[in-house]
């Protein structure tokens, strides 16, 4: 008996410490030819049993299990676990292996045989002629347990003076952990790494001088340039002749990495693919570690990767079992011969170089969770094969063209048209293209954007029913499950990108001309969105509607329609915000009313002209002047570019001219300097990645579901979203809205917002020592900073959109909500056997509210955009259309509901929070603040809504709350339903 | 709820008078407004006479100023009432002249002043507490909430654009009528000492002066300072010299400590759980 493994070496890690512990099975057990046929694997196992069956008496151990080696389930072991308080601490591991020189090494070579047809297949003779196929896997699994002994010292004399290895290694290990890449079949497990880092150390790329991280370094540095399943790498000293060498190798494994004796390959069950995700995560970790912009031990060491959040679409293969199927299909009996059995091994590999061809050119990586076979208590059945529970399978994405609809092939005379052919079944056909040539092609059917990114999808379920007769059934896709939270309208195919690029078209072609406006005394020198919808990021982006008279009260000296009284609310229809700055010139004034009034002036003439010279229906007020065009109505609203340095004029008593920022002031610059530049700036990164809007939808949906819209700005919202496009690490920038928005709540969830400023890059317009700059400042001044601090190129010290949104209570419920909802959507989508409703984290718990508001459906205009669409619904009196020119102007901007909340905060805001999904929300919800209903003593000011009443012979004022829940009724006359008072917090 | 109607027009602090108010028969629950005879100190503005003004506390936002005057009616002829945010000195506020601009409307819970034609009034309004609610919105005289208050405030906020283009013509007007004046009048004095023999220097005129503003204070207050750097002896006498090691140690030091800080926080804030 002797200890070997990490545990001597000094370098096991939590949360798993393991001692193993090899026994020497006594030589007596074993016969002549006892390497056939799993006949030692058998015995192997029988011995363990009767270990196990001895230990289970002792009063000694908290627990004696089974597991499997790596889940290989050739290779059982035991687990022993203290009693007691320790038990969760350690788990000594029992190995057994063969007495040394047992068996003679080269009956293990890679080519040879050593498991017979006839028997595997239960046959009583075996086949005359036939070759036995050789079987690699088999035979590396019983040098495995040969080499254990020699293996140990082979990294023990590594290690000794080499202080910086153990380091080294607890962070490698760590990092693997991380990336969940050491657990199950087929890992790349700690004791891989250090044999990584002791071939290393034999090849002088690390010498002994070097420090924890310098080997960290290194070691990344080595797996991220070389391809191990091209080039094996062997720790054999000196060559011998008769060793097999490494081509043997390769012809048997995907990937090859030899141990010192040079028989045993260590990474015998990994998957090219699997070793192809720990280069790329090798080569992203190095980028990370060489960008000083970013923490890299915060990144690389402290932040899990788990596959939801690592890949752009993930899959499921629901049941293991009808992986024997595409055995039989793909005919891989010698495979299964080889894994004694075990189909998930024999046909994960083809199946992963299937998906990985049919989706070249489209994914980056086509990875796969490793199948790991829990343990089990001695006296229970060992788990089969089928339980290791649904496959995962993981997709990142080249940007821009993983949703191309056409796979081109090679021409139809070539030889290999044949193979493509094959490839692609009945799916291929030939094609002519633009260039005369005629090609084998296959074309995806997909109209929208949205079904274009579901491509992978279909060519995935294709390829799978066609080479693997995986039925669709068994195939869960996790690919666009969220997004029919924010489907517009009643058409189920579009996510509304399209209506989008409309929108922009519109407003491009509307300022084009503003531009060329004749007549107006200044020129317009710019023209500016601000709209949600001008960087893609609104939740539901408008449709050209047009209205139906009779349907409203019509206005005709006017030209306008008015919301009827008798009719439900019409639909509603958001204006559009353009900002339009004219000239600077002499001839403004230089006085803050006056300036209005010239803006007002300016306001009238723009609606006058666009009338006159492009038949525009215009409708000025006094702040802006609405335009109807196309079904859209922009509001545009006239800038003068000093009118903020005005507004901040502060004459001194003794003459002196000072700035001074006030209210007003700053909002004006937030509205036209600010939130243009912020627009555009998120404009750019919306081409940049195709699915920044959806993602920032999604996002945005959520927060608004969860009721706290109105306490967060969206700006801030879009600004969490772009940051995890800029800087990703350590992941890839999303490239499908679901695992943005999954990163978003992580992210909400796990930022350390009082600690750290959040800063977001935009047009990479921040260099390191920005980055110092800003985060010393932060620390210096962090009380007189918002709760939420968001620093920008522009704005490195104010953080300008979260200044007076959110409170430290909404930010504490926001990420209370972020990490509990990340919680359970996580849990359902790597759940595909009981599938439940993924909108479950788009209701939000109700029972936190003292009174809700239920509302009147038919007077809410935006019911149809509710997470839960109301199966019937009310005629809002619009008609979709953009081609009417003459007609009366719409209703714009009216929500009673708004109007409503409005009224309800102006009155009780010192008393209640109310809270409100804008986004079709049928109730509003209710919080009393705790503070205000203290008994305080009369004050004149602070008489609102109060009563006097005595205490203990003292006059004291509570707040009226009878009266104020019949106000709530009486406020929303037509559109309150009934107001349920759920708690009776206010008797005192 | 009957515990409420017991309590209604109970209670009021010394000096005031509670009378229950409810929105419509329907209501059960009433708010109570607290009235008292408005008291100003001699000599304060007369837009509300002592004597005849009753001072109401805690009007409901859905009260407007016609229905308050409805309500005290029946106390004797209201002449006028103003209902603001909060309690304010009665001078006499500028009235609004325009329609569009400036409009300030005030919402939520007010206070206003009710001033009656004959100081009995006042007396009559607070003996108004013996009898039942008040009730705000009758048959005869429906008050608007609710989405008809909405739909009516959206009709009100159509402008009508002649009437706004008068105005802003009207008001432009007099703006360049006055901004003219002003020039002729700086035009007239330009370089005309007055009684004491000071001379006015503005920016117009044959010689401009520097302008008043702060940051023209400061680009001069900065140039002075680098001329006067400029001409100064920097370590020249020993004591200088041991002067400037001796702020250089003493900044060292500070700057230590902070990074010290710094350092103790950073290790605070450092939850080393990787899983």
């Amino acid at each position: 008996m002797k200890v070997v493994g990490s545990y001597l070496l000094g370098t096991c890690i939590k949360p798993e410490v393991n001692v193993d512990v090899a026994v020497t099975m006594p030589r007596e057990i074993f016969q002549d030819k006892d390497n056939l046929n799993q006949r030692y694997h058998r015995k192997r196992a029988l011995y363990l049993a009767h270990i196990a069956q001895h230990f289970s008496k002792e009063k000694l151990f908290g627990s004696v299990k089974f597991a499997y080696m790596n889940s290989n389930h050739l290779k059982p072991i035991l687990l022993l676990r203290p009693q007691g308080k320790d038990e969760k601490m350690v788990t000594v591991r029992l190995l057994a292996c063969p007495a040394p020189g047992l068996f003679k090494p080269s009956r293990f070579y890679p080519s040879k045989n050593n498991v017979r047809t006839a028997w595997f297949m239960e046959q009583s003779t075996p086949k005359e002629g036939a070759t036995e196929p050789p079987t690699p896997h088999y035979n590396n699994s019983i040098l495995c347990d040969m080499v254990l002994v020699s293996h140990l010292h082979f990294l023990s004399s590594a290690t000794t003076d080499f202080p910086g290895m153990k380091d080294g290694l607890a962070l490698l290990k760590v990092w693997l952990n991380q990336r969940q890449l050491s657990k199950g079949l087929g890992c790349f497990s700690g004791f891989l790494v250090s044999m990584l880092v002791a071939y290393l150390l034999m090849k002088r790329k690390i010498v002994k001088m070097m420090s924890g991280y310098q080997v960290l370094r290194s070691t990344l540095q080595f797996l991220a340039t070389t391809d191990l399943s091209v080039m094996g790498i062997s720790l054999v000293k000196d060559v011998d002749a008769s060793l097999p060498v490494l081509d043997d190798f390769h012809q048997a494994f995907e990937v090859v990495f030899v141990d010192p004796s040079g028989l045993v390959n260590l990474c015998a069950d990994m998957t090219a693919s699997k070793y192809h995700q720990v280069q790329f995560e090798a080569k992203r970790s190095m980028e990370i570690l060489d960008d000083r912009m970013v923490d890299g031990f915060q990144v690389l060491l402290m932040t899990a990767k788990p596959m939801l959040r690592t890949f752009d679409h993930v899959f499921h293969l629901k049941h293991v079992c009808k992986l024997q199927g595409a055995c039989k299909k793909m005919q891989l009996l010698n495979e299964l011969i080889d894994w004694g059995g075990n189909y998930v091994g024999a046909a994960l590999p083809f199946i992963v170089s299937l998906l990985a061809r049919g989706l070249a050119g489209r994914a980056l990586l086509v990875a796969h969770s490793l199948p790991q076979i829990p343990e089990w208590p001695i006296d229970a059945e060992p788990p089969k094969h089928k339980d290791v529970g649904p496959l995962t399978f993981g997709l990142l994405f080249v940007p821009g063209f993983a949703d191309s609809t056409l796979e081109k092939g090679p021409q139809a005379d070539h030889p290999e048209a044949l193979d493509f052919r094959t490839f692609w079944g009945e799916k291929a056909e030939l094609r002519r293209f633009q260039d005369g040539s005629i090609c084998e092609a296959v074309v995806w059917e997909a109209n929208t954007v949205s079904q274009k990114r579901l491509i992978p999808e279909q060519i995935i379920k294709h390829l799978l029913k066609l080479h693997a007769d995986i039925p669709e059934s068994s195939i869960c896709y996790m690919g666009a499950l969220l997004e029919s939270v924010i489907r517009t309208g009643k058409e189920v195919s579009g996510l509304g990108e399209e209506a989008m690029v409309n929108v922009v078209c519109s407003y491009d072609d509307l300022s084009r001309k503003l531009w060329n406006l004749k007549g107006l005394p200044l020129t317009v020198t710019a023209v500016q969105g601000v709209h949600p919808a001008f960087r893609y990021t609104d939740v539901f982006p408008p449709i050209p509607m047009k209205p139906i008279y009779d349907f409203h009260t019509r206005v005709k000296t006017k030209h306008l329609l008015l919301p009827s009284e008798e009719k439900p609310c019409p639909a509603y229809i958001a204006p559009l915000r353009i900002i339009c700055h004219m000239e600077g010139s002499g001839q403004w004034p230089q006085d803050k009313e006056a300036i209005k009034r010239i803006k007002a002036a300016f306001h009238l003439q723009l609606a006058e002209l666009l009338q006159q010279q492009h038949q525009l229906v215009c409708r000025p007020a006094v702040t802006h002047t609405d335009v109807y065009k196309d079904g859209y109505v922009f509001r545009l609203q006239v800038a003068y570019h000093r009118e903020p340095l005005i507004l901040k004029e502060v004459v001194t008593p003794e003459g002196m001219l000072k700035y001074q920022d006030t209210e007003e002031s700053r909002q004006l610059e937030l509205e036209t300097l600010h939130l243009p530049y912020l627009t555009s700036s998120l404009h750019g990164l919306q081409q940049q990645y195709p699915v920044f809007g959806s993602t920032c939808r999604l996002a945005k949906r959520w927060v608004s579901a969860q009721l706290l819209s109105d306490n967060i700005s969206e700006e801030c919202v879009d600004l969490l979203v772009a940051f995890l496009f800029l800087h990703p690490a350590p992941f890839t920038p999303p490239s499908s809205p679901q695992v943005g928005f999954l990163r978003f709540l992580d992210l909400l969830a796990t930022f350390d917002w009082k600690n750290n400023p959040l800063i977001v890059n935009l047009n990479a317009g921040l260099t390191d020592a920005d980055y110092t700059e800003i985060k010393n400042k932060f620390v210096a001044a962090r009380s007189r900073l918002p709760v939420m601090f968001i620093a920008t190129p522009k704005d490195h010290g104010s953080s300008m959109w979260t200044q007076e949104q959110p409170s430290a209570q909404i930010l504490q419920r926001l990420l209370v909500l972020a990490s509990e909802s990340l919680r359970v959507l996580e849990k359902q989508l790597m759940d595909p056997l009981n599938r439940q409703d993924v909108k479950l984290v788009f209701r939000p718990p109700l029972d936190f509210y003292d009174v809700l508001i239920h509302l009147n459906p038919n007077q809410i205009p935006r019911h149809l955009e509710s997470v839960d669409r109301p199966l019937k619904s009310f005629s809002r009196g619009v008609v979709k259309n953009s081609t009417s020119v003459k007609i009366l102007f719409p209703v714009v901007d009216y929500d009673p509901v708004q109007c409503y909340l409005q009224e309800l905060r102006d009155a009780f805001s010192d008393l209640a929070l109310f809270f409100y999904d804008k986004h079709g929300g049928e109730l509003i919800a209710v919080l009393w603040k705790p503070s205000s209903f203290q008994p305080q003593p009369f004050k004149v000011s602070n008489m609102k809504g109060r009563m006097v009443t005595t205490l203990n012979n003292k006059l004291v004022c509570i707040p009226n709350v009878e009266a104020i829940l019949e106000d709530f009724e009486v406020l929303g006359e037509g559109l309150v339903k009934r107001v349920e008072a759920r708690t009776e917090k206010w008797t005192i | 709820m009957a515990a409420a109607e017991q309590r209604g027009a109970g209670a009021a602090p010394p000096g005031y008078t509670a009378l229950a108010v409810k929105f419509g028969a329907r209501q059960r629950s009433p708010h109570c407004l607290l009235v008292k005879e408005h008291q100003v100190r001699e000599g304060a503005g007369t837009a509300h006479p002592p004597r005849r003004t009753l001072f109401v506390l805690n009007v409901p936002p859905y009260c407007s100023a016609d229905a308050l005057s409805r309500l005290f009616a029946r106390c004797g002829h209201v002449q006028s009432v103003d209902i603001c945010d909060k309690p304010e000195p009665g001078e006499k506020k500028e009235k609004l002249t325009s329609k569009f601009f400036n409009r300030k409307s005030v919402t939520g819970f007010q206070v206003a002043y009710v001033v009656f034609r004959k100081p009995g009034g006042v007396q009559a309004a607070k003996a108004l507490s013996q009898g039942g609610p008040l009730l705000i919105s009758t048959e005869s005289h429906p008050v608007k909430t609710g989405i008809s208050k909405w739909i009516a405030s959206y009709a009100a906020s159509v402008v009508d654009q002649e009437e706004l283009k008068a105005e802003v013509d009207a008001y432009m007007q007099d703006y360049d009528k006055k901004i003219a004046e002003e020039e002729a009048k700086a035009a007239r004095e330009e370089g005309v000492p007055d009684e004491e023999g000071w001379v006015k220097v503005t920016r117009k005129g044959r010689k401009p002066g520097l302008p008043r503003t702060e940051a023209a204070n400061l680009r001069l207050l900065e140039k002075e300072k680098q001329k006067r750097a400029r001409k100064e002896l920097l370590n020249f006498y020993a004591w200088q010299h041991r002067e400037t090691k001796r702020e250089h140690i003493a900044q060292l030091r500070k700057k230590f400590e902070e990074d010290k800080q710094r350092i103790a926080l950073m290790r605070a804030q450092r939850k080393f759980r990787p899983y």
